[in-house]
C-alpha cells in the first residue's frame, strides 16, 4: 500500500486536526512531542505520513501532490489559489477577512478613490477591491503588524483576518467592511482523489461524521 | 567569464543525452499507437494569429499566453493548446470531406504560466489525435482506447482514465436558467470540489429545490461506474438522461474489450475549456499531481472556424508523462548500440573508413581520437552516455582486420577477444 501523506498548517489549527483525527482512531503520538526535531511522522499501521509546513505552503504541496492531502485555512486556499480540491469544511478557526482602519477611512470607501490598502494577503486584496468593490487602489505587501500601516501612515485601511477585533480596538482601529467568512479546509490533489479514492473517500466521511455528531451534542 | 550566459529563462529548459534518448523513445511509443489507428500526421505552426486561441476557441486565459506583433501589427501568439490549430486546418483544407478525418501531431506548446509557478514548465511537448467529422458512440470508443493504449505503451502499469460528460451539467443549467458569472462561478466551485460553497451560492440563487439538489450532489458525482446509476435517479432532465446514457453505452463497448478496468467517471469533472460539447476524460497516474492526458468531444469548435464538423481528441503532455514515469522507477527502455572506436591518429585513415563500413551495415558508430590522459574507464562513461554499447581501443588493431582485439561493454565490465573481421561479419549484433 503506498503512503498517504498529510500536509497540516502549522499551528493551532494543525493541533485541532490532530485532535480530530485522533478522534477518528488516527493517531500521531510522535507529533504531539514540541521538542521533536523530526519532519515528517508516520502511522505505520494504517499507511498514513504526517508534515507540518508553512500554512501558505500547505496549498502548493496539495497541488504538486507531493502531499495527498491537507488541512489549512480558507484565507491561505484564496491568497495561493491553487488548482486543488476543497472537499470539507472543518468549521473550526472561524474567523472573518475584513477591510479594517480608522473610523475615517471609511469615506474613502465609497467614492472609488485612489487608495493604498496595506496587506499580508495581496491577492484577496486586490481582487476584494478590483473585482467586487471596482475601486482601484495601491496594495502593499506586509509581511506582519500589518496594524500599523493606518496608523503611521503607510496605507489608508488594511485587509486582514479578524478574530476578536481585540488588536485593532486597542490601537484605534475598527472593521469597516466584512470581505468574506473564514475557516478551515480540507483539501485534497486531484490525481490522489481519483487513485485513492477508497482510502481518502473514508477519511473525508469518517472526518465529516465526527465532526457532524459533536456539533449535534453541542447544539442538544 | 560569461556565466550569466549559460540560462535558459524560467519555465523552459534544455534536454539532453539519456533523458532526451528516452524521451524521444516515449515520443515513439506515443505515436506509435496513432500511427496504428491509422492517423495521419499533420503540422501546423507554431504561433499564429491571437484570434485562433481566443476566448470560446481558446483554452488558456489571454494573459498567459506569449504574445508578440508581425509587421502589420497583427497580434500572435505562440499557441498554447494544439486543438484550435487543428480545428482552423480542418475547416481549411477538409471543408468538403464527408467521410471522417483522423489526424495526429507532436508538438510543443507554450504557455506563460503565473509567477506562482516558478520551474513549472511553460514549453511542453504534447502528442495528440483528432477525430474529425464522427459524433458517433463508436467515435469516442476509438478516441478513448487510444488513450488507454498510450498509457498502456508508455510503461505505465498503474492508472486510470476518467470520464465526464459536460452535457450532464449544461442540462442542469439550462433547466435552471444559470448562466453568465453565476454559470462560472458555479463551475468553479463543482470543479474545485466545493460541496458547501456550492450549497451557499445555490441557497443566493433561490433556484429549484429539485434541481439544485442535482447541483449539490456533482462534487460528489464520482467513482465507478454505479455513479451512473446514482445520476440517472437523481433527475428526469431529457438531456442528462442522454448524457448518463452516453455514458453507459461507452462503458459497453469498454467492457466489451476488457478495458473498464481502467475506467472511472466524473460528473462533476468540468473543464475551463470552454469548447467541450461531450463526453470529457482525464487519465490520472501517481507521481504527478495534475493528469497526463486531456481530451474530450468538441462539436461546435469547428463551425467557429466556418464548417461544422463533430469531433474529438486527446493530447499527452509528454514532459509530464515522462516525470510520472521516472517518479515510479519505471524505466523507459533506450535502444543501446554501436560502437565507440578510440583510435591514435596514426590510424585515423584506417579507422574512419572502418567505421563508414559499419553504418553501412546499420551499425552507430561514433569516432574519436585518442586522448593522453584517458584510460578505458572513462571512454566506456562516454559511450555509455552517447548510447553506445560496446567499445574498441583501435591502437590495438592491425591494418589487415584480423588481429583479435579487446571489445568492451559500455555500461558492464564485459569484455570479449575478437578480430575486426568478425564484427564486420555481424558477431556483435
Amino acid at each position: 500500500m503506498r503512503y498517504i501523506t498529510i500536509a497540516l498548517a502549522k499551528g493551532r489549527l494543525a493541533k485541532q486536526a490532530l485532535e480530530i483525527f485522533e478522534n477518528i482512531g488516527i493517531r500521531c503520538d510522535e507529533m504531539k512531542d514540541e521538542k521533536t526535531r523530526k519532519l515528517i511522522f508516520t502511522n505505520e499501521e494504517l499507511k498514513l505520513r504526517f508534515f507540518l509546513a508553512k500554512p501558505s505552503d500547505v496549498p502548493t504541496y496539495v497541488e504538486y501532490g507531493a502531499a495527498d492531502l491537507g488541512i489549512v485555512g480558507k484565507d491561505t486556499i484564496l491568497e495561493e489559489n491553487r488548482k486543488l480540491y476543497e472537499v470539507y469544511d472543518l468549521n473550526v478557526g472561524k474567523c472573518n477577512m475584513c477591510v479594517c482602519g480608522p473610523a475615517s477611512a471609511k469615506e474613502k470607501l465609497q467614492h472609488h478613490e485612489l487608495i493604498r490598502v496595506a496587506s499580508k494577503y495581496p491577492n484577496i486584496a486586490k481582487d476584494y477591491f478590483y473585482n467586487k468593490k471596482h475601486q482601484t487602489v495601491e496594495i502593499i505587501k506586509l509581511n506582519g503588524s500589518v496594524e500599523l500601516a493606518p496608523i503611521v501612515g503607510l496605507a489608508e485601511v488594511i485587509v486582514d483576518i479578524v478574530e476578536t477585533g481585540a488588536t485593532l480596538r486597542e490601537n484605534g482601529l475598527e472593521v469597516l467592511e466584512v470581505v468574506c467568512p473564514l475557516s478551515a479546509r480540507m483539501v485534497v490533489n486531484q490525481v490522489s482523489m481519483k487513485m485513492e479514492n477508497e482510502r481518502i473517500g473514508k477519511l473525508i466521511s469518517d472526518v465529516k461524521n465526527y465532526l457532524e455528531q459533536k456539533n449535534d451534542k453541542t447544539e442538544a | 567569464m560569461k556565466k550569466d550566459l549559460l540560462h535558459t529563462p524560467e519555465g523552459v529548459r534544455d534536454i539532453y543525452n539519456g533523458e532526451c534518448a528516452s524521451k524521444l523513445v516515449l515520443q515513439n511509443r506515443l505515436h506509435d499507437v496513432c500511427t496504428l489507428y491509422g492517423y495521419n500526421d499533420i503540422q501546423t505552426p507554431s504561433f499564429e494569429f491571437f484570434d485562433v486561441f481566443n476566448k470560446e476557441r481558446g483554452t488558456v486565459p489571454s494573459n498567459e499566453m506569449f504574445k508578440f506583433f508581425d509587421r502589420y501589427g497583427n497580434t500572435l501568439v505562440l499557441r498554447p493548446d494544439m486543438t484550435p490549430a487543428i480545428a482552423r486546418t480542418a475547416a481549411k483544407y477538409f471543408e468538403d470531406n464527408t467521410l471522417p478525418i483522423k489526424l495526429c501531431y507532436v508538438g510543443n506548446t507554450f504557455v506563460n504560466v503565473s509567477k506562482y509557478y516558478q520551474g513549472k514548465l511553460k514549453e511542453n511537448t504534447n502528442i495528440g489525435a483528432e477525430l474529425i467529422g464522427d459524433d458517433s458512440i463508436e467515435a469516442d470508443f476509438e478516441i478513448i482506447s487510444m488513450v488507454i493504449d498510450c498509457m498502456k505503451n508508455s510503461g505505465l502499469k498503474e492508472f486510470q482514465v476518467e470520464i465526464g460528460n459536460v452535457m450532464f451539467f449544461k442540462g442542469l443549467l439550462k433547466e435552471a436558467g444559470i448562466s453568465g458569472d453565476e454559470e462560472e462561478m458555479l463551475l468553479g466551485l463543482i470543479q474545485e470540489k466545493n460541496y458547501f460553497g456550492v450549497e451557499e451560492l445555490l441557497d443566493s440563487l433561490k433556484i429549484d429545490a429539485h434541481i439544485s439538489k442535482v447541483l449539490l450532489e456533482l462534487p460528489q458525482l464520482f467513482g465507478s461506474v454505479e455513479v451512473l446509476e446514482k445520476a440517472k435517479s437523481l433527475t428526469q432532465n431529457e438531456e442528462c438522461l442522454a448524457a448518463i446514457e452516453r455514458l453507459e453505452d461507452l462503458y459497453d463497448l469498454l467492457k466489451a474489450t476488457g478495458s473498464d478496468k481502467y475506467i472511472s467517471f466524473d460528473l462533476g469533472a468540468l473543464s475551463n475549456h470552454a469548447y467541450y460539447t461531450g463526453i470529457i476524460f482525464h487519465a490520472y497516474t501517481f507521481g504527478t499531481g495534475e493528469p497526463v492526458i486531456n481530451g474530450g468531444r468538441y462539436d461546435k469548435l469547428i463551425g467557429q472556424f466556418g464548417c461544422e464538423k463533430a469531433s474529438i481528441g486527446f493530447s499527452i503532455t509528454v514532459d509530464s508523462l515522462m516525470a510520472a514515469l521516472s517518479r515510479q522507477n519505471i524505466k523507459i527502455p533506450v535502444d543501446i548500440q554501436g560502437l565507440l572506436l578510440v583510435y591514435p591518429s596514426t590510424h585515423a585513415r584506417y579507422t574512419l573508413s572502418y567505421a563508414n563500413q559499419l553504418r553501412r551495415l546499420d551499425m552507430p558508430v561514433a569516432a574519436i581520437k585518442e586522448a593522453a590522459d584517458k584510460d578505458i574507464a572513462q571512454y566506456r562513461k562516454y559511450a555509455a552516455d552517447s548510447q553506445l554499447e560496446y567499445v574498441v581501443l583501435m591502437n590495438e588493431a592491425t591494418v589487415d582486420n584480423q588481429n583479435e582485439v579487446k571489445v568492451y561493454a559500455s555500461a558492464t565490465d564485459y569484455t570479449e577477444e575478437m578480430t575486426l573481421a568478425d564484427i564486420l561479419g555481424g558477431k556483435l549484433s
